[in-house]
């Protein structure tokens, strides 16, 4: 990997993250609501208030010097104060920001879990019950609302059972010192074992709902990159040499297999970030695309234009990533 | 093996943990956005901050004004109050509140740039405040540009902060610490989480008016913040929750048939209605306007759409509201006598009309437009965006529309805060174009009348002119319903929606 691609690579974002700034706030403008509207909700309020709120929120400025400031903002890392929070939009989003990267992450994880050997035993076993049962479910894990799957979950488990927490992230009896903030890894960093216990308990079912679909996706990209890899003539030639068909298989063919899957996995994770908004409603989980979709409601500009910027850095950083995976995994390609 | 492994690390992850010994949890829909009392505008953020911040005022469970802070005020003319400070008041840092913190936190939620540069978005809910005056360290005087007379009715809106507390950690400080007079105190704000606190010791005992006076019950309070409705029902029912906040009329079935929990109700403080355009035909003629009234089958609609959860009324005022008049008559449902009543105004054939209505209650809008129909009054529902329809039942707009679904919020149960906006003379909130001078009257002189029980009389024979002229279909005062452990003694819902845990205990 050269440093020059690197380097063009970083500038690519330049234009990407000014781009998204002018459509995120061209749609902010363009929606109809009026954050000071929505805050006096109601009819106890003078036209005075409404003025000194509109000051405050900056809203009193014309759309390009306020598209100008926001971005003079951005540049420096400063996003303003929240319309409705009153504290730095910085702030609010460094409070949130660990818990989605946490669920994310244990997602990620439990989608490679359950596509991985998934994939690979219905690309072995090409046509059989499990091979079709397997392409069924992947269909039905795509299609299921996860608003919907998550409450599903929530009602054997956490209401009849009492089994795993209905909602939340922490355990009131657990307090853990931060050090990366996220709760599972800080308890076993600190030695906290039971800490730890209890925010994997806590973590388990919205990681599943939020895991169920990118598994879906994950499990159809292995089950075809796998049937691709046996047909080839090195897989042939391992099995001709008389190697036992696990070793061919773990060591010739999933190897290679595995490269597309991790590459969609890198991007996947981009809508595993979407999808967060929806399971963190639902499991009340305190993370940023609750706050996105609370703060898109109710018109907080600042904030929703600092989430959607950090979004798409993030979606370019993974699709950078993933390239330079692919490399890594394929030596053929080059960035 | 590795079944067994999986077996034993189940039985480990799912080890119930140590409850705390008198937790008492509520399952709320949205975290504070910001723990300064005077830095938000938010119902819920109040309604949490309300456990640890107390007000000058508050209300008892009959929704009556009593002191809380204050030992006892007086109205000393109609734009001036006077309120005497209790001197046994500690904030939970141990410093003493005095009336020179009062007029602190008054002076910062009223003056222009008082919050490091910002104003308060809570200004106007204090009124037309000209100045705060510290009469001695115990009393302070709230003088204000013209009468008001809901200032009482709404200072249980505003939490006391102390003065040298915020000046020593500024604006930015106080939207993450708490430095209340309230029943508990802070232990920690998980953010989008929860929000811990546990009981302040040295509290002392909270309005004499309602018992018991003394210590908070429980050790602790937690505010659980679950924003989905489903899994805060699942959360009570999984007896995670003590109290679940705003439940859905949908859940209540499923709620009364556990054996852990029961439905809470209790009147809300917003009255929906229908207003009729007095200003053209048809809805110019009181007889048709009756006719309206007779026409629609209310207890139907409060049955089957909104699965009883609201009460009927036959006037602008919530039964809990300062001057309710119980006495309104009702307009019973009766389409023959609507009929009648189309026929003498000159429409043996009935009406052609239209029903107003935004998005959000489009559905029970045509549950009204239909029954209408039934009785020859032909509605056909439109749906508007918010503020394109209020822009046309603006009082100074055209005035082109026949019929508008809406409502009024009346936070401070007092007329002054809903009557007089939606029917006194153009008025701000007077969509029906409604003008009775024997009603303005009554308004104006109830305004500034300091005599409580005769401003009540004003305002309820202003309510029996208002029942007869009826510039409305007069429909109904929707209910908060909260589900709650039966493990809860204490408590009650309140109607201006906060929830008070000073009196709640748990077994």
């Amino acid at each position: 990997m050269k440093a020059s691609a690197v380097a063009y690579r970083l500038l690519q974002l330049v234009p990407v993250l000014l781009g998204v700034s002018v459509i995120v706030f061209l749609m902010m403008w363009l929606t109809p609501g009026d954050p000071v509207e929505v805050m006096l909700a109601g009819q106890q309020a003078t036209a005075e208030q409404a003025a000194s709120l509109r000051h405050d929120m900056g809203l009193d400025q014309p759309p390009l010097q306020r598209f100008a400031v926001f971005l003079g903002n951005a540049l420096t890392g400063n996003f303003g104060l929240s319309f409705f929070h009153r504290r730095p939009v910085a702030d609010v989003i460094a409070e949130r920001l660990p818990a989605t990267i946490e669920l994310t992450l244990a997602a990620l994880v439990i989608a490679l879990l359950i596509a991985i050997p998934l994939g690979v035993v219905a690309a072995v076993k090409r046509g059989s019950l499990f091979d079709r049962l397997a392409t069924v479910g992947s269909l039905f894990g795509v299609s299921l609302p996860g608003f919907w799957f998550g409450i599903l979950l929530l009602i054997p488990f956490s209401v009849n059972l009492k089994l795993l927490p209905v909602s939340g992230r922490s355990s009131l009896s657990c307090e853990v010192a931060p050090i990366t903030h996220l709760l599972v890894l800080d308890s076993l960093l600190r030695g906290q074992l039971a800490c730890a216990g209890e925010a994997l308990r806590f973590l388990t079912l919205p990681a599943i709902t939020l895991a169920l679909p990118t598994a879906a996706v994950l499990m159809r990209v292995m089950r075809a990159s796998m049937l691709e890899v046996l047909r080839s003539d090195y897989v042939a030639f391992a099995e001709a040499k008389g190697l036992s068909p696990r070793r061919v298989l773990l060591r010739h063919a999933l190897k290679n297999a595995l490269a597309p899957t991790v590459t969609v996995a890198a991007i996947e994770t981009g809508s595993l970030l979407g999808g967060n908004m929806v399971v963190e409603t639902v499991f009340g989980w305190p993370g940023l695309g609750r706050l996105v979709v609370e703060s898109i409601f109710v018109r907080n500009y600042p904030l929703v234009q600092a989430a959607v910027l950090l979004y798409a850095v993030t979606y370019v950083l993974l699709n950078f990533a993933a390239d330079i995976l692919y490399t890594r995994l394929n030596p053929k390609v080059e960035l | 093996m590795s079944r067994l492994k999986t077996a034993l690390l189940l039985a480990a992850l799912t080890l119930p943990t140590m409850a705390h010994a008198k937790d008492l949890t509520v399952g709320f829909t949205l975290d504070a956005l910001n723990l300064d009392p005077a830095n938000h505008r938010v119902r819920q953020t109040e309604t949490i901050l309300r456990n640890m911040y107390d007000g000058v005022l508050t209300r008892d469970s009959q929704m009556k004004v009593v002191p809380e802070l204050a030992e006892s005020w007086t109205q000393v003319d109609p734009t001036t109050w006077e309120f005497k400070i209790r001197k046994d008041v500690l904030f939970h840092d141990g410093t003493k509140m005095t009336g020179e913190d009062i007029k602190f936190t008054f002076d910062r939620l009223t003056r222009d740039g008082a919050m490091d540069g910002q104003t308060s978005p809570r200004k106007d809910l204090v009124g037309p405040v000209k100045e705060i005056v510290l009469v001695d360290p115990y009393t302070v005087r709230f003088v204000l540009k013209e009468p008001w007379p809901i200032l009482p009715a709404m200072l249980p809106f505003q939490e006391v902060v102390s003065k040298a507390f915020v000046e020593k950690v500024g604006t930015a400080g106080l939207a993450t610490q708490v430095n209340g007079t309230g029943p508990f105190k802070l232990v920690e704000w998980r953010k989008g989480d929860s929000i811990i606190m546990e009981r302040f010791d040295k509290y002392y005992g909270g309005s004499p008016a309602i018992p018991p006076v003394g210590k908070a019950c429980v050790d602790r309070v937690i505010f659980k913040m679950i924003p989905e409705n489903a899994s805060r029902t699942a959360a009570l029912l999984a007896g995670e929750v003590d109290i679940a906040a705003e439940l859905p009329a949908s859940d209540m079935k499923r709620i009364e048939a556990s054996q852990n929990a029961k439905v809470m109700k209790v009147n809300g403080t917003r009255t929906f209605f229908v207003a009729l355009n007095t200003t053209k035909k048809p809805f110019d003629d009181p007889r048709v306007r009756k006719a309206a009234n007779h026409a629609l089958d209310k207890k139907l609609v409060i049955d089957r759409v909104l699965l009883g959860t609201a009460v009927p009324l036959n006037g602008v005022m919530s039964p809990d509201a300062f001057g309710y008049n119980p006495d309104l008559p009702e307009y019973k449902y009766d389409p023959a006598q609507a009929k009648k009543l189309l026929a003498d105004a000159g429409y043996p054939n009935g009406i052609d009309v239209t029903l107003d209505v935004e998005g959000p209650f489009k559905e029970i809008a045509e549950a009204v437009g239909s029954l209408l129909t039934k009785a020859n009054i032909r509605t056909t529902v439109t749906v508007g965006e918010g503020s394109t329809i209020r822009a046309k039942w603006a009082p100074k707009g055209e005035k082109k529309g026949d019929m508008y679904f809406t409502s009024w919020g009346n936070g401070s149960l007092d007329p002054a805060d809903i009557f007089v906006p939606t029917l006194r003379t153009g008025d701000r909130g007077n969509s029906a174009f409604y003008s009775n001078p024997e009603v303005d009257k009554l308004l104006d002189a109830a305004n500034t009348e300091l005599d409580q029980a005769k401003r009540a009389a004003m305002y309820k024979s202003a309510q029996a002119m208002v029942n007869a002229d009826a510039p409305w279909i007069f429909l109904w005062l929707p209910q908060d319903i909260y589900g709650v452990s039966k493990r809860l003694s204490g408590w009650q819902p309140s109607a201006d929606s906060k929830i008070n845990l000073h009196d709640a205990c748990v077994n």
